[in-house]
C-alpha cells in the first residue's frame, strides 16, 4: 500500500513520496518546467522527509526541463540523500537524459549562492587605494605631455596645424553662443544684486566697480572653465575612449606616427589657446551685460558706466583673469585626455570616465581658483 | 513524419519576406520554415541581408512585406503583451555576446529570469549556476565582468544568458566568428549538445564551412535576394550555382593543397 503525505492538491499533483520497505520513492508528476519551478519547489519542501531515497519515478510527468531537474536535486541534497542512489526509472528518453545532464554538471556546481557584498572598509580602502593610483597616474601622464611639448619646442615644425585648427573650431568656435549668452546674464545679475544693496547707501555708481572687477577677476574665468570643462574636457574624454576601444589610436602608432602629436598636444594647445580668448569675451559680455541692468534699474546712462569703467577697472584686475584661464585649460585638457586615453575595454567605461572627467576638471578648477586667491593676496595683486 | 505536417510542427516559418532600403532590395521574397529539433543555418554572401532576416525574424527591424511566424505568433502583427511571450519563448545570441558590461555574468544570465518569472532567489541563483555550467563555462565565472572575459567565453555567457528561460529555439549570429579552431569546434559542440540533448532548436548564421560541414542538420543558402538552395549539407553542395560551388570549393581547394603538401 502507498503511504501518500498530507499536502493541498495542487502540490500533491507535481510530487509524493511512496515508502516501501526498501526505501522511498519519490513520484514527480505533471509539468515540471521553468514557469512551475516555484510550485515544484513548494510542493518538495512540503513533503515528509524520508531518511533514503531510493528512486526517482517520473512516469507521470509531461514535461521536464533542466530546472526542473535541478529543482529534484536539490531536494535530495537538502534532506542529506545521496542522488546517486536514486535511480530514475520511469523517464521518457528525453527527460532521463536532462536528469542525467543535470545531475553530472550539479555535482560541480558551487554551493555560494548570489554573490555577496563586499564591506564598507574594503570600499573605503579600495577607493583610497584607487585615489592614490589615479593622482600617481596624474603625475605620469603630466610628465609624458611635458616630455610631448619639450620635444616639440625642439621641433616646432612637427606641429600638426591642420589637427591645431580643427580642435580650435571645436573648442574655441562654436563655444562663442554659449559663453556670450551666460556671461552676459550673469553681469545682469550681478549688476542687479549689487544695485539693490549699493541703492540704499546711495552708492549706485560703485556697482560699475562690482561688475567689472568681478567679472574680470572670478566670475568670467571661472564660468567660463566650468562651461569648457563641461563641453570640451568631456568631449576629450569620449572621442579619445572611443577611438581607443576602436583601436584606433594602435592603427596611429602602427603608422608611425605619435598619438602625442596627432591626438594630446592639438587639444592642449587649442584649449589652451582658446580658454584666455573665451575669458576675456566673457568679461566684455559681463560688463554690458552689467551696463543694461544699470540702466534700466539704477538710471546709469552707458557713457557715465563707461566713465566709471576706467576709473575702476584697472589693467591688474583683467590680467588676474586672464593668467588663470591657460592654467585651468591646461588642467582641464590633461584630465580630459588621460581619462579618454584610459578606458578600457567595455563600452561602459566611456560613460563612466566622462562623467569622471566632468567633475574632477571642476573641482580642480575651482580648487585651483582658490589657490590663486591666496597667491594674488599674498602678492597684493 | 515532419512533412506530413509541417505547419503544425514548424518552430519559425518565415514566408514572403521583401525588405527594401530606399531602392536598394535586401530580400525579395524568402520564404523557408524550420520545424522544431533541427539545426539550421543560414548562409549567403556579404551583404546578402543574413543579419538582417534574422533581425525581422526576432521581431527588431521591420520587413517591408512578408510574414514570420515564430513560435505560432505572427511576430509582426502580435500584440506588445504577445510578443513579450514569445521573446521568453526564444533566446538569442548576438555576435559579440552583447553582454551588459555594468552586471557581472552571472548577472547577466539572471536578467531573463529576474524580468520574465517571480522566482525566489534561492531558486534563480543556483539556476544561473547551471546555465553557466550547461554554456560549458567554469563555475567561478559568474563573479567575472564580461570585459574580463575572452572572445570565446563572451559567446558563451551569451548563450548561459539566451538559454536562461529554457528556450525551446535559440538563434545565433555567427557564433563561431573570431574564435580560434578549437575553441570554434567546441563551441559547435556546445551548439550540437543544444540540439540533441537539450532539445532546443537552433537557427543559425555562419560563415565558418567546418561548422556547416559538422553538425548543421540543413542548410539554407541566401543569395540575390531569395533562398537559393535549402536542404541537406550534401544536396547544397550538389546545387548548380556558381556561387554555391566556389563557396564550397574553397574548402576542396585547401583540402587537396594539403594532401599535396603532405
Amino acid at each position: 500500500m502507498t503511504l501518500r503525505s498530507r499536502d493541498t492538491p495542487i502540490q500533491r499533483q507535481l510530487a509524493s513520496i511512496e515508502t516501501s520497505d526498501g526505501g522511498a520513492i519519490l513520484h514527480l508528476t505533471g509539468d515540471w518546467r521553468l514557469p512551475h519551478v516555484q510550485a515544484v519547489t513548494a510542493a518538495l519542501m512540503a513533503l515528509p522527509k524520508p531518511a533514503r531515497v531510493v528512486a526517482l519515478d517520473g512516469g507521470s510527468l509531461t514535461a521536464l526541463d533542466t530546472a526542473g531537474a535541478l529543482a529534484v536535486l536539490r531536494y535530495l541534497q537538502r534532506i542529506g540523500a545521496d542522488p546517486k542512489s536514486a535511480a530514475p526509472r520511469n523517464f521518457t528518453p528525453h527527460h532521463q537524459r536532462i536528469v542525467e545532464l543535470v545531475a553530472g554538471q550539479f555535482a560541480k556546481l558551487p554551493s555560494v549562492g548570489k554573490p555577496h557584498s563586499e564591506s564598507y572598509a574594503t570600499t573605503v580602502g579600495r577607493d583610497a587605494v584607487e585615489f592614490v593610483e589615479l593622482l600617481i597616474s596624474y603625475v605620469q601622464f603630466l610628465g609624458y605631455t611635458a616630455a610631448g611639448i619639450g620635444t616639440l619646442i625642439l621641433h616646432p615644425w612637427k606641429l600638426r596645424l591642420k589637427e591645431l585648427a580643427a580642435q580650435f573650431q571645436q573648442v574655441g568656435i562654436t563655444a562663442i553662443p554659449v559663453v556670450v549668452l551666460v556671461t552676459f546674464l550673469i553681469g545682469v545679475v550681478i549688476a542687479y544684486l549689487l544695485g539693490l544693496q549699493a541703492e540704499k547707501y546711495g552708492a549706485s555708481i560703485f556697482v560699475v566697480d562690482g561688475v567689472a572687477i568681478g567679472m574680470a577677476r572670478e566670475f568670467s574665468p571661472i564660468l567660463v572653465a566650468v562651461i569648457i570643462a563641461g563641453r570640451s574636457g568631456a568631449a576629450f574624454t569620449a572621442q579619445l575612449g572611443t577611438m581607443k576601444l576602436t583601436e584606433e589610436t594602435d592603427a596611429i602608432r602602427v603608422l608611425g606616427l605619435s598619438p602625442m602629436d596627432v591626438l594630446i598636444l592639438p587639444r592642449v594647445f587649442a584649449i589652451v589657446v582658446a580658454l584666455p580668448l573665451l575669458v576675456f569675451l566673457g568679461v566684455v559680455m559681463g560688463i554690458l551685460g552689467g551696463m543694461l541692468m544699470a540702466n534700466v534699474t539704477l538710471g546709469i546712462t552707458p557713457a557715465t558706466y563707461i566713465e566709471r569703467l576706467h576709473a575702476a577697472l584697472h589693467l591688474k584686475h583683467v590680467v588676474a583673469g586672464l593668467v588663470k584661464a591657460p592654467v585651468f585649460a591646461f588642467f582641464i585638457a590633461i584630465i580630459g585626455i588621460r581619462m579618454g586615453m584610459t578606458v578600457s575595454r567595455d563600452t561602459r567605461a566611456i560613460g563612466v570616465n566622462t562623467t569622471s572627467t566632468v567633475v574632477q576638471s571642476i573641482v580642480s578648477v575651482i580648487l585651483l581658483d582658490a589657490l590663486f586667491a591666496v597667491v594674488f593676496q599674498k602678492l597684493g595683486v | 513524419m515532419a512533412s506530413a505536417r509541417p505547419a503544425k510542427d514548424a518552430i519559425l516559418e518565415v514566408d514572403g519576406i521583401v525588405t527594401r532600403f530606399g531602392k536598394q532590395t535586401i530580400h525579395d521574397g524568402v520564404s523557408f520554415s524550420v520545424p522544431r529539433g533541427q539545426l539550421v543555418a543560414l548562409i549567403g554572401g556579404s551583404g546578402t541581408g543574413k543579419s538582417v532576416l534574422l533581425r525581422e525574424i526576432i521581431g527588431l527591424m521591420r520587413p517591408t512585406a512578408g510574414t514570420v511566424r515564430l513560435l505560432g505568433t505572427d511576430v509582426w502583427k502580435a500584440s506588445a503583451t504577445e510578443l513579450s511571450k514569445v521573446r521568453s519563448r526564444f533566446g538569442m545570441m548576438f555576435q559579440d555576446g552583447a553582454l551588459f558590461s555594468s552586471l557581472d555574468v552571472a548577472h547577466n544570465v539572471a536578467v531573463p529570469l529576474l524580468e520574465h518569472t517571480n522566482l525566489a532567489p534561492e531558486l534563480i541563483w543556483p539556476l544561473v549556476q547551471l546555465r553557466i555550467a550547461q554554456a560549458g563555462l567554469p563555475p567561478d565565472t559568474g563573479v567575472k565582468m564580461p570585459s574580463e572575459l575572452s572572445g570565446g567565453m563572451r559567446k558563451r555567457a551569451a548563450i548561459a544568458r539566451a538559454l536562461a528561460l529554457e528556450p525551446e529555439v535559440i538563434f545565433l549570429d555567427e557564433p563561431t566568428s573570431g574564435l580560434d579552431p578549437i575553441t570554434a569546434r567546441a563551441f559547435d559542440k556546445l551548439v550540437r549538445f543544444l540540439v540533441d540533448d537539450l532539445g532546443v532548436t537552433v537557427f543559425l548564421v555562419t560563415h565558418d564551412l567546418d561548422t556547416l560541414l559538422t553538425v548543421v542538420d540543413r542548410l539554407i543558402v541566401l543569395a540575390k535576394g531569395k533562398v537559393l538552395a535549402d536542404g541537406s549539407v550534401s544536396e547544397v553542395m550538389e546545387t548548380n550555382d556558381a556561387w554555391v560551388q566556389s563557396y564550397f570549393s574553397v574548402r576542396t581547394m585547401h583540402g587537396e593543397s594539403q594532401t599535396k603538401a603532405g
